[in-house]
């Protein structure tokens, strides 16, 4: 056993030090960056808009001349929604492409299973589309994300809404499941800052049809304001549920039910819905000069309209770019962290929060902004929320 | 207790989709003896065919629905002809490890297409979302359409396995295979027939919940409600399958409403469960021991 210990650790020796001091995926011509998503699985619908807004970004970069010369690449792999796949994707990336980081990998089982090997393998995992607080917390050095949990937004905006519109009956339609229970302990928390509980709630299981009885239920217990912790179909049934029978309460949907599908399946019946936005969905009506040619640009790339993921996956490459252009031209993995912990964002074109990193907090942003749907489109309505 | 009427009609309207799927594995295993574990997928290419008919070619809905469910027919006909019928005679877990790959196959082909796959669709009713309003009680359209389409669809079945030749014949068939096969009936063209039906009635099942739930990848989950309902219902028995689906349907969303939160979850399968010891054989056997 012993000979075979001294030879594997001579080999490393000679390994890394032929290595020298370049980090892993950074050649002289070309950064490597992996991102594990989802293009088949349940959330393909999130996954293929966040990869095509990453790739837009990285090709920007590469007609711009590169970062210091180095064209990015993107490597994505599909996982499917799947944790066992993305184990696989995440060392196929690792050890075969050998890329320098991890970039919005997308779903929370898919990053709580390869989180720690990424991290263990010392690349740096960067903004992950999970809001879990372990993306960020406790602060490690290759760990930094700009969503924050859940339970932040929502305690800010329920208390927001509950103060300005003085309810006194705040009730809550969630998913059985662990994003259900982290709106829940936002909402609970925001109210408890007005002084108030939460009067009721009810559940559903995922992938359930109808929400008629969970509507009645909150209905017969005399709500004056629903919150909901449903994604984009469950948002359109509960409100389509209750304005069929005639209950014209306010509701307040998550930042996972504020998408541009919401009302364009929703019709009529999601009019007057809340929203918390975190980032504005990007419509071609009414855009600025500089988003109207970028909507223009990635409809021509990709054959689709943007949408709020296309903005997010450009988003999240572009801090990945200022990282690296500010790590200047002799980058490492020590060189791009210290450069992302001095990272002070501004305004961008999407209208979307600074963000701002620093050496003891690695979560970019924790402020979402109320949206409502007016007029067959979400209108934000308030700024951030702190 | 209005809103006691008003949870129960979609009940019985979610109940029936759960019902029409139940009815496609009950036709199939009383024909080919195969459980068929693809209904699920079948169910989200027929909303998915329907909906690349109507929107994509731009043909007007009722010929698109008509024509999906032909081709999504043809399809699980031809699935018959090319791969499913290698399973006869085979233990039973050859067929449901087939027909579970064939679903997988089947969802991967819809992902290939970027249209389809990355966003929910809308299948546009030629009436309207305005609900119906029968004095305080409001009913959606979507919901009066399935409940109707389920009663038709339950007829026309009836009347096809009662008065038509290939009714009979495939009723001959599933209750006994070699005697059927002596009197000059073609057995294996029978086979196709059921899967072939099958799949249509998954497809139908598909297109009356696109309204409810709109199209998408995810869809075909409802099949898991559908299966326990076809077990409830004797697995062998078309009328105790629907039944059961409504029961499974209106147990759901009465215990909803009525139940303490965190009880309506485990109540209907716990009634299922009591069902099924008080009646082993199934809603199905039960009714026709009602009968004599």
């Amino acid at each position: 056993m012993f000979p075979f210990r001294h030879l594997a650790a001579a080999l490393l020796c000679t390994l890394s030090l032929g290595a020298g001091a370049q980090s892993p995926g950074v050649s002289r011509d070309e950064i490597r960056v992996g991102s594990i998503q989802d293009l088949s699985g349940p959330i393909a619908m999130l996954g293929s808009p966040v990869r095509d807004g990453m790739l837009l970004r990285f090709e920007d970069a590469n007609a711009a001349g590169g970062v210091h010369g180095r064209r990015l690449r993107l490597l994505v792999e599909d996982a499917g929604y799947d944790p066992k796949r993305a184990v696989l994707a995440a060392r196929k990336l690792i050890q075969r492409d050998r890329v320098f980081a991890f970039l919005a990998n997308l779903g929370t089982p898919v990053v709580m299973a390869t989180m720690p090997m990424v991290v263990e393998a010392g690349r740096p995992h960067l903004f992950p589309f999970s809001p879990h607080e372990s993306t960020y917390l406790p602060l490690h050095p290759l760990k930094f994300q700009m969503f924050a949990p859940y339970q932040d937004y929502m305690a800010a905006a329920t208390r927001h809404m509950v103060d300005s519109k003085g309810y006194t009956r705040s009730c809550l339609l969630y998913q059985d499941d662990d994003y259900g229970l982290e709106v829940m302990k936002g909402v609970e928390a925001g109210l408890q800052e007005v002084g108030q509980v939460l009067h009721e709630r009810t559940s559903y299981k995922r992938g359930a049809t109808d929400l008629s009885s969970q509507v009645a239920r909150l209905r017969a217990a005399g709500c004056d304001f629903v919150v909901l912790a449903t994604v984009v179909r469950e948002t359109v049934a509960a409100m389509a549920e209750a304005r069929k029978t005639g209950w014209n309460v306010d509701m307040l949907v998550t930042a996972s039910g504020y998408s541009a599908q919401t009302h364009e399946l929703g019709g009529a019946a999601v009019e007057g819905l809340y929203g918390v936005a975190v980032l504005p969905h990007p419509y071609a009506d009414g855009a600025s000069p500089a988003l109207a040619a970028w909507i223009e640009r990635y409809r021509a790339r990709f054959g689709a309209a943007p949408n709020v993921w296309s903005a997010m996956g450009y988003t999240v490459a572009d801090l990945f770019v200022q990282a690296a252009e500010r790590a200047g031209p002799e980058l490492s993995t020590a060189s791009f962290v210290a450069a992302l912990e001095n990272l002070h964002t501004d305004a961008d074109i999407f209208g979307g929060p600074r963000y701002r990193f620093s050496a003891h907090d690695h979560l970019g942003n924790r402020h979402g902004r109320l949206a409502q749907i007016r007029d067959g489109r979400w209108q934000l309505i308030s700024d951030y929320l702190h | 207790m209005l809103s006691f009427v008003q949870v129960l009609t979609s009940g019985i309207a979610i109940g029936c989709v759960y019902g029409l799927v139940a009815l496609s594995f009950v036709l199939i295993y009383k024909a080919t003896a195969a459980v068929s574990f693809m209904q699920g997928e079948v169910l989200m290419v027929g909303g998915f065919t329907v909906l690349a008919l109507n929107v994509g070619l731009g043909l007007p809905l009722l010929p698109a629905i008509l024509c999906g469910v032909v081709l999504v027919a043809t399809l699980g006909a031809g699935l018959e002809r090319s791969v499913l019928r290698r399973a006869l005679g085979q233990p039973h877990l050859t067929a449901v490890l087939l027909t579970f790959g064939l679903g997988l196959i089947m969802r991967g082909a819809v992902t290939t297409v970027p249209a389809a796959s990355h966003g929910m669709h809308r299948l546009a009713l030629p009436f309207g979302d305005e609900p119906l309003r029968l004095g305080a009680l409001a009913i959606a359209p979507q919901h009066l359409l399935v409940i109707v389409a389920t009663v038709a669809v339950a007829g026309a079945l009836s009347l096809f396995f009662r008065h038509t030749r290939a009714g009979l014949a495939l009723r001959a068939c599933s209750e006994n295979p070699q005697g059927a096969a002596l009197v000059g009936i073609p057995v294996a063209a029978m086979h196709t027939l059921a899967w072939g039906l099958g799949a249509a009635l998954a497809a139908i099942a598909g297109v009356l919940l696109a309204p409810i739930t709109f199209v998408h990848l995810g869809m075909g989950l409802i099949a898991l409600k559908a299966f326990p309902a076809a077990v409830l219902g004797g697995m062998t028995s078309l009328p105790g399958a629907l039944l059961a689906g409504i029961f499974i349907g209106v147990a759901e969303a009465l215990a909803g409403l009525l139940l303490p939160e965190g009880g309506k979850d485990v109540v209907p399968y716990a009634l299922l469960m009591a069902a099924l010891l008080l009646f082993p054989g199934g809603l199905g056997t039960a009714l026709r021991q009602l009968r004599r």
